[in-house]
């Protein structure tokens, strides 16, 4: 048996297709990354970007949503979620930081073409970009975050990094010191959850990478995701179509975030996965104690190593729950609805908590050889924590599921 | 703004000595770390910036010195019984700034232990390494090499194994030693160390712990070879590589204690390593502590700055109450480690048990602690430029060395529980 399936999932709902995506996906990225990892390490040049180009174009991970008609797969269904949940973990296995960008592009996808909210003209306009075949569109977005400058506007409680005022015919942006969620320094296309001057309803609009007025920092260092080159924005004036505004409503938003959060739970997944990979093979040849026995049959490490396998296993099933509930807007509801997001915001943080212990785990059980590089755990780890802290922090998070489940209203 | 005096030590256990090099210390490190640290990851192999500020604390403060008696150019730390509180101080201002400079500081001393502090001072040792360390205004570096490829922890893990796994080998050969053998890890190497004290076996294969020997070798000895820094998560200021002996000779006297003594005194490092890993996470979290201060003044929620959030507001307390807790058993750990007339020898199962159970619970305090911080500052948490992420890298290598968690569980269990198979 293949040492993935071990864990278990919902193999059942998943369509053929799905699977032989994973399949494949699973050969290539062995192949193309992990065995070149120990060689080529985080070189974004020579590995990671090289790898994004196969994913999103060769793949065509970023044509999947779009329409037929404009050069996409048209796999725009909801049960596109567990086509989402079975690459990305595979994705994640190999790079963490590939799949979180990946998530980025899909879940934009999954906002403008899904079948039942299909926006025609938002799809005929950004297909091509995704479908030219020219190159890997790298989306990014740019999220209210939790605490910013005083003046800022603020949504649910955290502030808006971008003002947006509505122009004959255009929008006008301006932020300074904008962070992004990733690859600031090269993203194509940013998806800014905007303030609107002297109105209350915020916009999701798109901007493009190159577009007059935007200035990207350098490329700030920081903990992992070597696959997101990030640097900080400023927006000074930045004038955009008015048809490049996508939404208005927090439903949409909250789609939105529903489908990057199954990406980035999936993503999460793929880093436990890779670290069983790494736990496994240390685990069946370290010998401790002088006696001849390997490390996994002793009492202790082998029921801390067991309760990894608990974490990895828990959050897997999470991560496919996430995904059939996506999956199935009849009975769960939109997957913009309340209870669909705070469910979803509940699997993210649930599973990259479970993640970062997991890992640590992992790294006690493995001492040094779990923080030298050579072992290749450490980037998990480092990636890991990255992705939570992007995600934004939990007490935030709890508030809203106590909007959720208890009726909160001001917090 | 409250600085980070704030938290609490057991004022009756300071020593005029370890709070006067305090202050220096942390007048150097505001000087001469803190302003260049970010830079550190990227200087791991060549240690361009690294080395200038070590050269100023060990070499030209004369820091390197401390442990040698008075007589031999040191300051007689060594025979005082105040070295490790003093020692703590010392280490979390370092660590404040970076702990990896700490524990390439502390491994300094480390192996000197064995022969410079009572009741134990090799006298002829001393006199022939305190020359390197008292007639130089260059950092000199000491290093302790213990972990071989097989059995990681196995080495430290001296109360049950007794030393057999140990495969680095010293005979006698008229009266010399030649130790042949392969060691990873120790701090200081990567080309760093100038002095070495490795563990070997007289006796491959043998319980006996007259068989452990623990014999100095100057770096620069024939057969001596050091591989590169290997690279890390973090810590870049602590070098760790390999060393491979290949017949090299040192005299028979320059084992540290001798037969029975060298594994018995074996334990009273693990016990000062650990009171000094504490001390690390202390300093860490020191430093996050002033980080946080900034973010959460800095940052407004909801027109007040984040501190005044209350659920922000619980985050805060839990780290402070962490600082608070483990700063204070960090203190305890080295005054028992001092005062071996009330607590009993530091070599002892007991006080290795007890330092082992301190040390793992502020290291896994300070990293879930610090986790939450960085989840607190959502996408600057991870940024290099607030400081706080490269601490958390460094500090679960703090939680990981030294034999790593499960094995310093087995040594509490042993002790506390008197299990006997384990």
């Amino acid at each position: 048996m293949n040492d993935l399936e071990l864990f278990p999932y919902p193999k059942n709902r998943l369509q053929k297709t799905d699977l032989d995506l994973a399949a494949s996906l699973q050969d290539l990225v062995q192949k193309e990354i992990v065995d070149k990892r120990l060689e080529l390490k985080e070189d974004y040049r020579g590995l990671l970007e090289p790898n994004l180009n196969k994913l999103l174009v060769e793949v065509g991970l970023q044509r999947m949503f779009w329409p037929e008609k404009l050069g996409g797969e048209e796999h725009n269904g909801p049960e596109a979620a567990y086509t989402v949940a079975a690459a990305l973990e595979q994705v994640g296995r190999a790079d963490t930081g590939l799949a979180y960008l990946a998530a980025h592009n899909l879940a934009l996808q999954a906002s403008l073409a899904m079948r039942e909210n299909l926006n025609q003209e938002a799809c005929g306009r950004f297909a091509p970009l995704f479908c030219d075949g020219r190159g890997p569109v790298i989306v990014s977005f740019v999220l209210p975050v939790f605490g910013e400058d005083e003046k800022a506007p603020a949504w649910r409680g955290k502030s808006f990094q971008v003002r947006a005022r509505a122009a004959s015919g255009s929008w006008v942006l301006n932020g300074k010191g904008v962070r992004p969620t990733c690859s600031g320094a090269d993203a194509h296309l940013f998806g800014a959850w905007c303030a609107v001057e002297g109105e209350e309803q915020p916009a999701f609009i798109l901007v493009p990478g190159d577009a007059p007025g935007l200035s990207r920092g350098p490329e700030f260092k920081k903990t992992g995701l070597a696959a997101s080159r990030n640097a900080d924005l400023d927006l000074s004036g930045v004038e955009v179509p008015a048809e490049n505004c996508l939404f208005r409503g927090d439903l949409e938003y909250r789609r939105l975030l529903s489908w990057f959060y199954l990406g980035v739970s999936a993503a999460a997944v793929g880093g436990l996965l890779a670290a069983y990979q790494i736990l496994k093979e240390w685990g069946d040849n370290r010998v401790i104690k002088g006696t001849g026995n390997v490390f996994k049959e002793n009492p202790l490490t082998g029921a801390l190593m067991g309760e990894i396998a608990q974490d990895i296993s828990m959050s897997r099933l999470l991560a496919y729950d996430l995904a059939g509930m996506l999956a199935d807007p009849t009975t769960f509801g939109d997957a913009g609805s309340d209870m669909v997001y705070t469910a979803a915001l509940m699997i993210v943080h649930h599973v990259l908590a479970t993640a970062e212990r997991a890992l640590h785990r992992t790294m006690e059980l493995m001492a040094s050889a779990g923080y030298a590089k050579e072992w290749q755990l450490e980037r998990y780890w480092r990636d890991l924590k990255t992705v939570q802290c992007y995600v934004g922090s939990h007490e935030l998070a709890k508030h809203d599921f106590a909007r959720w489940f208890y009726g909160a209203r001001t917090l | 703004m409250r600085g980070i005096d704030v938290f609490s030590r057991p004022l009756e256990y300071l020593t005029p000595l370890g709070e006067q090099v305090g202050e220096i210390i942390r007048e150097w490190v505001e000087n001469e770390v803190i302003p260049y640290r970010r830079r550190f990851d990227e200087d791991y192999l060549e240690h361009r910036l690294i080395l200038p500020p070590f050269k100023k604390l060990l070499g030209e403060y004369g820091i390197q010195r401390i442990l040698f008696p008075e007589d031999l150019g040191g300051w007689g730390l060594g025979h005082s019984d105040y070295l490790c509180v003093a020692a703590f101080r010392m280490f979390e201002e370092i660590a404040r700034a970076d702990s990896g400079m700490a524990v390439a500081f502390g491994v300094v001393f480390w192996p000197l232990v064995l022969i410079c502090c009572e009741p134990h001072v090799n006298r002829r040792l001393c006199e022939e390494f305190a020359p390197m360390f008292t007639g130089t205004t260059e950092p000199v570096f000491s290093c302790l090499a213990m972990t071989e490829p097989q059995g990681g922890s196995d080495i430290e893990n001296v109360e049950v194994l007794k030393g057999s796994t140990i495969r680095t080998t010293a005979v006698q050969d008229g009266d010399e030693w030649v130790i042949n053998g392969h060691k990873l890890w120790p701090t200081n190497t990567g080309g760093v160390a100038d002095l070495m004290a490795v563990v070997c076996t007289t006796n491959p294969g043998s319980r006996n712990p007259d068989d452990i020997a623990i014999i100095f070798v100057p770096c620069d000895r024939p057969g001596v070879t050091q591989g590169p820094a290997y690279e890390k998560a973090g810590m870049a200021a602590d070098k760790n590589g390999d060393i491979w002996f290949e017949n090299v000779r040192v005299p028979l006297w320059y084992r540290a204690c001798g037969p029975g003594d060298d594994a018995k005194y074996y334990g009273e490092v693990v016990s000062l390593g650990n009171m000094g890993s504490i001390a690390f996470a202390v300093g860490v979290m020191l430093n996050i502590y002033e980080k946080l201060q900034e973010y959460a003044n800095r940052k407004v929620y909801r027109g007040l700055p984040l501190k005044e959030n209350d659920a922000v507001a619980g985050v805060l307390a839990d780290f402070a109450t962490t600082i608070e807790a483990v700063r204070i058993i960090g203190y305890q750990c080295a005054r028992m480690c001092d005062r071996q007339d009330l607590y009993g020898p530091r070599w002892s199962p007991e006080i290795v048990a007890r330092a082992r159970a301190h040390r793992y619970f502020a290291a896994d305090r300070a990293l879930e602690a610090i986790g939450k911080v960085m989840n607190l500052m959502e996408c600057f948490g991870p940024d290099r430029d607030w400081d706080v992420e490269k601490h958390w890298r460094d500090i679960k290598m703090v939680q990981l060395w030294l034999g790593g968690k499960q094995l310093s569980q087995m040594e509490v269990a042993r002790w506390f529980f008197e299990c006997e198979t384990l």
